[in-house]
């Protein structure tokens, strides 16, 4: 009998244990297949995280949005970020609203900080994994290109009920892994 | 009796009735009075030690390999391939639960590895989605899905894993008061257990490992989460911690004699020793509202509320087994476990003058070793003895290097410690062959 109800436990445990990783990778796929898609401007810099390998790591050009001092908002207060298309075709940040918005494409995030009348943003979007050695190439290939003026990195981010995953991170207007890979070859 | 000494007794028996040391008679009634050698849940520690290195290696071996370039794959594909290394590690926990459910070996290297890949599932898949670095997110959820394992399969290592990784969590958000104090109940899940290994494996490594990462952790989640708000306050907070450990150290479980198998006690004692020698300096009470431990943002008092009351019951509890030990006439451990107390008072009388605080942890320095040396002689306790000399030595001389004094009485002052030691190791040494 004892054995019987550990045996059942054990497997509701097991199904706990399977389901969390499970929802994450439904959830993203969800997103990137029915959400709508959108290019914002990137600047990929390259640290070591420790606990998952190697990845480039992202900081969006513009990551905060304009607010004013009677929005009373806070550090690390939950925001969602309202998001504009420039005639450009790049996406922006055009306002913050602290309960979800109705009608148009939104982030939910968190607050940084405040300063002056910027409200910076903790954007949910921070790394774009590699394998192990394209991404130091990857790093060296946007340095490059910066340094030949061009500063036209952007990532193709997909966002459903301001859920938002990265599908692909582009460089001179080509995939990051086929840029590494050709000047690899 | 410690097992070991107790096998080296039943050895030496047969020998001794043969060369007419002891009677028959007499060797039985030792077998008769000490029993049979417990060996507890039958765990044999090789097996535990190597099935769980093998278990870590294979684990840590999986995660290197699927991380290792597997760009290849597609996106799908990777993720479902995440979730092997966890499958594997549950049909490995359920073949033993059914099948060895006996086997403490088998119970404890199989829930470590299923641990570990629950982390590497997480992990992978945060990977192959580019999800946001929120370290405290993570652990905080491998964490919860690690700890029913704790309880299900009897097994220390998963709470050790459990432990070290909400300290790590506390840790994280250690800028949020308000939420680092929820370590406090989630270290609280795992105290049955460590009851449960203490009172089933008095000397095993077991009780000693949960028992020392237990209170290392506390310590550590301490200072992340407690009396944020209140300048100084830590001056009370460390010592009533280090006070409930050197207690729970010394209960109940006297007949252990070595310091390894008995961790709290052994952390208790020194800490509380390494914060009183502490106090006994100026600078630790002239600066004592300096010292705050960088919150800012403001934190309504219901947000500080949990910090309150779990600083309270930490002091609570200290000053309750100071009683307990002081009303059971455990003199030595309750006047060593007395600091919360006078850290209390003296940090009350640092708002009106650092003179005071300053001259109770002298003088409580100084009654304490002298009690110490006193017992030690009385009760034939040479390590009794000897800690309250360098207890002594270790104040006198402090007070000589902070106070304007020549060279050469610092140097006579040190000759003096010294015969000190000498002369009471020596008379000592010579009571005992007295005795004998």
């Amino acid at each position: 009998m004892k054995i019987k109800l550990i045996i059942g436990l054990f497997l509701c445990v097991c199904f706990a244990q399977i389901i969390t990783p499970l929802s994450m990778i439904a959830r993203r796929e969800f997103v990137l297949k029915h959400g709508a898609q959108y290019k914002f401007k990137v600047a990929p810099v390259d640290p070591y995280d420790a606990f998952r390998g190697r990845y480039v790591a992202l900081r969006f050009e513009e990551d905060y949005c304009l607010c004013a001092k009677e929005d009373k908002l806070n550090s690390g207060q939950q925001v969602y970020a309202l998001i504009n298309v420039d005639d450009h075709g790049f996406a922006k940040f055009s306002g913050l609203a602290v309960n979800r918005p109705d009608t148009g494409p939104y982030i939910k995030t968190r607050l940084n900080y405040i300063s002056g009348d910027k409200a910076y943003l903790d954007i949910p979007i921070d790394r774009y994994y590699m394998e192990e050695s394209a991404a130091p190439r990857a790093e060296k290939v946007y340095q490059q290109h910066v340094r030949s003026g061009k500063e036209d990195a952007y990532a193709i981010i997909r966002i459903q009920d301001g859920m938002a995953v990265i599908e692909s991170l582009y460089v001179a207007g080509e995939r990051i892994e086929s840029l590494v890979d050709s000047l690899s070859n | 009796m410690n097992k070991v000494f107790l096998r080296w007794l039943y050895q030496e028996l047969p020998g001794l009735v043969e060369k007419g040391v002891l009677s028959q008679e007499a060797a039985d009634k030792i077998r008769q009075f000490y029993g049979q050698v417990k060996n507890p849940g039958r765990m044999n520690v090789g097996l535990v030690i190597f099935g769980t290195i093998g278990a870590f290696l294979i684990g840590l071996g999986i995660i290197l390999l699927f991380a290792h370039n597997w760009d290849q794959l597609s996106r799908l594909s990777r993720a479902v391939l995440s979730l092997t290394p966890l499958i594997i590690g549950q049909l490995l926990v359920l073949w033993v639960l059914l099948k060895r459910p006996q086997s403490s070996a088998l119970k404890e290297s199989t829930a470590t590895f299923l641990s570990l890949m629950v982390g590497a599932a997480i992990a992978l898949i945060s990977q192959t989605y580019n999800i946001h670095g929120d370290a405290g997110t993570f652990i905080f959820t491998w964490m919860l899905l690690i700890l029913p394992l704790v309880y299900i399969m009897q097994a220390s290592l998963p709470a050790v894993i459990y432990l070290i990784g909400i300290t790590a969590w506390a840790g994280n958000n250690w800028d949020n008061p308000v939420k680092a104090v929820i370590f406090w109940p989630l270290a609280a899940v795992i105290v049955p257990h460590l009851i449960w290994a203490l009172k089933r494996e008095i000397y095993a490594l077991r009780a000693a490992i949960v028992s020392l990462v237990m209170a290392v952790c506390i310590l550590s989640a301490a200072s992340f989460s407690l009396g944020r708000n209140w300048p100084g306050l830590w001056v009370v907070i460390f010592p009533s911690i280090f006070a409930v450990i050197y207690f729970t150290g010394n209960w109940k479980f006297n007949q252990i004699t070595t310091n390894w198998q008995k961790p709290l006690r052994f952390i208790g004692g020194i800490g509380l020793f390494i914060l009183v020698f502490q106090f006994t300096f100026k600078y630790c009470w002239q600066y004592l509202g300096s010292y705050t431990y960088g919150v800012n943002r403001d934190i309504s008092f219901i947000g500080l509320l949990p910090d309150y009351i779990i600083t309270l019951a930490i002091i609570g509890t200290a000053v309750l087994l100071f009683y307990d030990n002081l009303k059971r006439k455990n003199n030595q451990v309750a006047m060593f476990g007395a600091v919360p107390l006078l850290a209390v008072v003296a940090y009350f009388l640092n708002m009106q003058s650092t003179f005071l605080p300053l001259l109770i942890f002298n003088l409580y320095l100084f009654v304490l070793s002298l009690s110490r040396i006193v017992a030690g002689f009385r009760l034939n306790n040479q390590a009794l003895l000897n800690t309250g000399m360098l207890m002594l030595s270790v104040l006198i001389i402090a007070r000589f290097f902070d106070s304007d004094i020549s060279f050469i009485v610092k140097g006579l002052v040190f000759i003096i410690v010294g015969i000190g030691f000498l002369t009471a190791n020596l008379v000592y040494t010579r009571r005992l062959g007295g005795v004998k």
